[in-house]
């Protein structure tokens, strides 16, 4: 047997590196088709379901670790796990001399396959007018019929919104993930959540259960509406509860004896929160701070509701309350780091701040310590191989490595109620592995195969994943941010971006003073990164704007979360042509030459020649809460513009109309309650395509058009 | 070798702060009560008058005795006071301290259901400054921003404790009112930009008007669903709880304090007026400026007034006023403070106390009364603090020189005879705390990951001159 083995390696080595081969080729071609499915497990493995991992150690979770065996996966389920168990001759087998087999990592809290709202100048409508572009994050979905505002839904189901794929669950699988509890994005009522295998083709395959708990934020709404302020968010969550409970009781009274009764109305947002009240369901807060976690146990002593804490950076110092309530914490791995240098003459950071990021990584250790359960998550990172790395740093500072694997594995899984299927190695459970060359929490850990419900996923190289898209050059972005003052809130910046990988480098200049981006990473088209900003107003303040978009050819747009601000949207061109795609990384960030690839989906321009915008776009924006369409005449003669824009607020001239290449811009004015105010458009013309931003005495709002036909 | 013995004891007292530091990142300076003996002082009672060379002991936070030649209980901490004052901690009757997040709930025009205890922030650096200017205790006010704002909180300023320790026990609630320019949005009207009702002074009248119209619907609905489950009927749906409106229902049984921001006669006469209609006492009429030319119909309706002592003239309502006005209120018998409405301007209440013997001639007594007894009158917890006597809650301050001077300052500040503010303690931990932050710098988590600059980062939760608690934006807490 022994020999037999030995001979059989190299063989099957060859084996798999060709179909390793084989299946890189197919995937991606699967992948130019550009299809919604999720193409993560291989053709090669398409119709295997039954594997033998010999030889490797096991580190089971629930029971004592295995040094040398085999797990057999059969039909998705680990069908047999132990020391002394025979390869099936039915399976496919892996060597897993030298590796180590997990239970498969669970992010305890993220918003994996949650789509974001897309920040298109209809979304601001939605988000409540004018303000709302000013405003928190939108929720990513809104409930029909629904008694409350968007972000304040309970009833919102994760698993009514989820999508499979994607580069988010990809990125999460490359590091070692292959389940999570996932959450509406929103504001005050986020929704309930859903635990998710991060595979399947179809969002009902990849559910492990939902709903699982229902996740209160503190988000006030904005855009006008009640609740603005922290103040109002508690007191709308409280008004909400003690409305469920009479809706539970006026419907208990009613349905005893309804005559002489007006019946009650009918409150799915209401109906949504029974469950909570009766301790069926848990509640999930955003609490980090100590005093944002006492108000949490707080609200749940209150209201006699089953409390879990999200992100707890300092729920160490609760402890023994925590304990003593039986709360359990999902611990946030994103650690606070110092995104930026600082300059001599700046001033020195708070101590408190300074603390704050060496204290992070002890967190975990004093809660085990405490006997405080916890478990850990993701809490929105953008590079997700701080998952693991941040787990080892917990180790370092001072938990104990198994506990940290049972954070990781057992530990959400017990907290979210799927313990009878995920979170150990154990013969019945649902085979999700997370396969490691070294220990997980080493820092030379590597991961070699990830299984997810029994089926090997393949883990693509960092580079591919971007999707060829290539953010390297200079970008012109406007940014677009608004608090309740006044203030110009239009900001121009120059973007300097260089990409290696899914690493981004480089800087921002302009408006919002100078700094050098931190933590950039580009997946799929979608950038993310961090750099310091200063805003002048109210008052003269640096902070760390976050700025999260996609690149499409020479477009950039998405949002931008401005710390301690709200958010606010940006988009922005590339200056010059279009670097090649991925893979030829241009040095220093310089744009390549006139001349380079024309970015895919955009209709290729002579170079010099401008333009012509001469003909009638239909305009889309938003404005006061309501969608507003404008047509728009335009004729160009040379670089000068002229026409009128039609709308419902009158029909304005338009006057110092003028083009430069692919940019242009006029003002006119509009009527509103009976007041003309100007207006000045401005952006980029792409084809039949235009898009920009039209400035107004209050702020700045995203347009968007096409030209009529 | 006395003055080593105090450089060691100091030392040792640094360390101690600097460790306890680390994880609280905030100081407790003295640990629990201690029992303290302050000898030999000039303690300005404000409520009897100044008494020379005297003693007061404090004992499981209150102070139990205030005479000549006490005897230190075995244990206690005794400050010799020699040519030092005493007086009872300042209590600041309009604060925005301490609150994460607006000030201001300002989506509606009625937002009693707000909260301010909901958001109290017990790590804003706000408080120990507070502390460090003597003052002791606090009322936390929803902004200005609608006419009728959100609850009030009343503090002690309990530095290093949780926040749950903040509030003071049995302190009558209280709301927050507001009239004029800041609730009819004269100052923040966009062209182009629908506004939030109400626009004028008539409007803010008329909100306020229709809100306790509904809130006494509201107590009659429960009134008669009591009544009829009195009587024995069955199958009755209760009517709904109103956050809103219960605040309300409250201020009509005279259960919760009506602290009302204005600024111009007129619609003082008009909230007094209104009052009188419903029933029910304004408590407090907050910055009120011309209250000097209604002060006899202040008096007449029994409310107090809280002011600034000499600012002025940042929007129109604020312009016709005048520095005698807090005299001249307090010489018409109405309980007169002054506030802050400024987490810089509370380091100095006692500054802006002084300020009216100069303009208005108030005795001592009636100055100092201004920023202790007096607000705790107005808050309702006179009953425990505001004064040096017998049984009070030992809040209490041990000045360099007489309070009302600008020369003096505070050394040491006692909250429930907790020692939380000690200036030669602060001074001494200084470099433990730099020494600290070279060493925190070094770790990885605090070090730059790329080179380049930012600008110099400019200190959080400024102000503008202009405004007054409507707009302030604290960014300091909220940094991540």
């Amino acid at each position: 047997m022994r020999h037999l083995r030995k001979k059989l390696l190299p063989a099957l080595l060859v084996a798999l590196a060709l179909s390793a081969l084989g299946f890189a080729a197919t995937a991606g071609a699967q992948r130019r088709r550009g299809g919604g499915a999720d193409v993560a497990t291989t053709d090669a493995n398409a119709g295997v379901n039954v594997y033998a991992i010999t030889n490797a150690r096991i580190v089971t979770v629930s029971g004592a670790t295995i040094e040398r065996g085999t797990v057999v996966i059969r039909d998705g389920l680990i069908a047999a796990v132990g020391a002394n168990v025979a390869a099936p001759p039915d399976a496919r087998p892996i060597d897993g001399t030298g590796l180590t087999v997990y239970p498969g990592l669970i992010d305890a809290s993220s918003t994996l396959g949650i789509p974001r709202p897309t920040p298109s100048p209809g979304a601001a409508g939605a988000a409540g007018g004018f303000a709302g572009l000013f405003g928190q994050s939108a929720p990513s979905a809104t409930s029909p019929n629904s008694t409350q505002l968007p972000g304040l839904q309970p009833e919102i189901l994760a698993s009514d919104i989820l999508r499979p794929g994607g580069p988010e669950i990809e990125a999460a699988r490359n590091a070692g993930i292959t389940s999570a509890q996932t959450v509406p994005r929103g504001n005050v009522f986020l929704g309930q959540s859903a635990v998710i295998n991060l595979a399947g083709d179809s969002p009902q395959a990849m559910i492990v259960r939902s709903p699982v708990a229902l996740y209160i934020g503190l988000n006030p709404i904005g855009g006008g509406q009640y609740p603005g302020s922290l103040m109002g968010v508690f007191s709308s969550v409280r008004q909400m509860l003690l409305d469920a409970r009479r809706y539970r009781e006026a419907n208990e009274i009613y349905e005893h004896n309804p005559r002489g009764l007006r019946r009650p109305e009918q409150d799915k947002s209401l109906a949504a929160l029974l469950p909570v009240l009766d301790r069926r369901m848990p509640v999930v807060m955003q609490a980090d701070r100590e005093r944002e976690i006492e108000r949490a146990l707080d609200l749940a002593q209150e209201f006699n509701l089953q409390m879990i804490i999200n992100g707890g950076q300092e729920s160490d110092r609760v402890a023994a309350r925590l304990k003593a309530l039986n709360v359990p914490v999902l611990l946030s791995l994103n650690f606070p780091r110092r995104t930026a240098a600082a300059s001599s003459e700046a001033d020195p950071e708070p101590l408190r701040v300074l603390r704050e990021r060496v204290e992070a990584q002890k967190t975990a250790g004093r809660l085990a310590a405490a006997g405080v359960r916890f478990a850990f998550q993701s809490g929105g990172m953008t590079t997700m191989s701080d998952f693991l790395a941040n787990a080892a740093r917990a180790v370092e500072g001072g938990l104990a490595r198994d506990e940290a694997v049972r954070a990781l594995t057992l530990r959400p899984a017990e907290i979210l109620g799927v313990s009878n299927q995920l979170g150990s190695i154990e013969v019945g459970k649902i085979a999700n592995l997370t396969v490691t060359r070294g220990d997980l929490l080493a820092r030379d850990r590597r991961i070699t195969q990830v299984f997810i419900d029994g089926r090997q996923i393949e883990l693509r190289p960092a580079a591919t994943s971007t999707g060829g898209a290539n953010a390297s050059g200079t970008w012109s972005l406007t940014i677009n941010l608004a608090g309740s003052g006044n203030e110009k809130q239009e900001f121009g910046v120059t973007l300097t971006l260089q990409q290696q990988g899914e690493r981004l480098s480089g800087s921002l200049q302009g408006q919002l003073g100078s700094g050098t981006i931190a933590n950039g990473t580009i997946s799929g088209g979608d950038v993310n990164f961090t750099v310091p900003i200063t805003l002048t107003a109210p008052a003269s303040q640096t902070t760390d704007a976050i700025f999260s978009g996609t690149v499409a050819g020479g477009e950039m747009r998405g949002t931008v979360q401005i710390v301690g601000r709200g958010s606010g949207s940006f988009v922005g061109t590339r200056a010059g042509a279009q670097p090649p795609p991925t893979g030829t990384t241009p040095q220093g960030g310089t744009t390549t030459p006139a001349g380079g690839q024309p970015p895919a989906g955009t209709r290729p321009q002579p170079a010099g020649a401008a333009t012509s915008l001469s003909g009638t776009w239909a305009l889309t924006s938003s404005f006061g809460g309501q969608q507003i369409t404008s047509t728009l005449t335009l004729e160009q003669q040379g670089d000068r513009l002229s026409g009128r824009v039609e709308s419902r607020f009158g029909t304005g001239e338009i006057t110092d109309g003028s083009v430069t290449g692919n940019t242009f811009r006029f003002s006119t004015n509009a009527t509103f309650g009976g007041q003309t105010i100007s207006l000045t458009y401005e952006g980029t013309v792409s084809g039949n395509q235009m898009s920009g931003n039209v400035t107004t005495p209050r702020g700045s709002i995203p347009f968007s058009g096409t030209r009529n036909p | 070798m006395k003055r080593l013995l105090t450089l060691a004891f100091l030392l040792t007292l640094a360390c101690a702060v600097a460790s306890a530091q680390t994880r609280g990142g905030q100081a407790r300076a003295g640990g629990a009560a201690q029992d303290t003996l302050i000898r030999n002082a000039t303690v300005l009672t404000a409520s009897h008058g100044a008494l020379p060379a005297t003693d007061v002991l404090i004992r499981n936070g209150k102070i139990v005795a205030v005479g000549q030649n006490l005897k230190a209980p075995e244990g206690a901490r005794v400050v010799d006071a020699t040519g030092k004052f005493v007086s009872p901690g300042i209590i600041d009757p309009h604060s925005h301290s301490m609150m994460d997040g607006s000030v201001n709930e300002c989506t509606k025009s009625v937002t009693s259901m707000a909260n301010t205890r909901d958001i109290l922030n017990p790590t804003a650096i706000d408080i120990y400054r507070e502390l460090a200017g003597g003052t002791t205790a606090a009322l936390l006010l929803h902004g200005s921003c609608n006419s009728i704002g959100g609850q009030s909180t009343t503090v002690k300023l309990k530095w290093g404790h949780p926040a749950a320790d903040y509030p003071v026990p049995g302190a009558p609630p209280g709301i927050k009112f507001a009239l004029g320019e800041n609730p009819k949005r004269s100052n923040f009207n966009v062209p182009g930009l629908q506004g939030r009702y109400p626009a004028t002074r008539m409007g803010v009248e008329e909100t306020i008007r229709d809100a306790f119209m509904r809130a006494r619907d509201y107590r009659a609905d429960w009134d008669d669903y009591r009544a009829r489950t009195a009587r024995g009927e069955k199958n009755l749906i209760p009517p709904r709880r109103d956050l809103e409106l219960e605040p309300l229902v409250e201020v009509l049984e005279g259960k919760r304090y009506v602290h009302s921001h204005c600024y111009r006669a007129d619609e003082i006469l008009m909230l007094m007026n209104l009052a009188d209609e419903f029933g029910f006492k304004i408590r407090t009429l907050q910055h009120v400026l011309e209250g000097y030319k209604v002060a006899s119909e202040i008096a007449k309706h029994g409310a107090m007034g809280s002011t600034f002592t000499d600012f002025w003239g940042y929007k129109l309502e604020a312009y016709d006023a005048i520095p005698y006005n807090a005299a001249i209120m307090t010489r018409h018998g109405i309980v007169t403070t002054v506030n802050s409405d400024s987490d810089e301007r509370a380091r100095r209440l006692n500054i802006e106390a002084a300020k009216t013997m100069r303009y208005g001639g108030l005795t001592e007594e009636e100055a100092l009364r201004l920023v202790t007894l007096n607000p705790a009158i107005q808050l309702g917890i006179d009953n425990r603090t505001g004064s040096i006597d017998v049984g009070k809650d030992a809040d209490i301050v041990v000045w360099s020189a007489h309070p009302l001077s600008v020369y003096s300052h505070p050394e040491l500040t006692f909250v429930d005879g907790e020692l939380l503010f000690d200036r030669q303690a602060d001074i001494a931990r200084r470099p433990a705390l730099e020494a600290e932050r070279k060493q925190l710098e070094q770790a990885e988590a605090n070090r730059a990951p790329a080179q380049g600059g930012t600008p110099p980062r400019a200190p959080g939760a400024i102000r503008r001159a202009y405004a007054d608690d409507d707009d302030k934006q604290d960014v300091e807490d909220n940094q991540r």
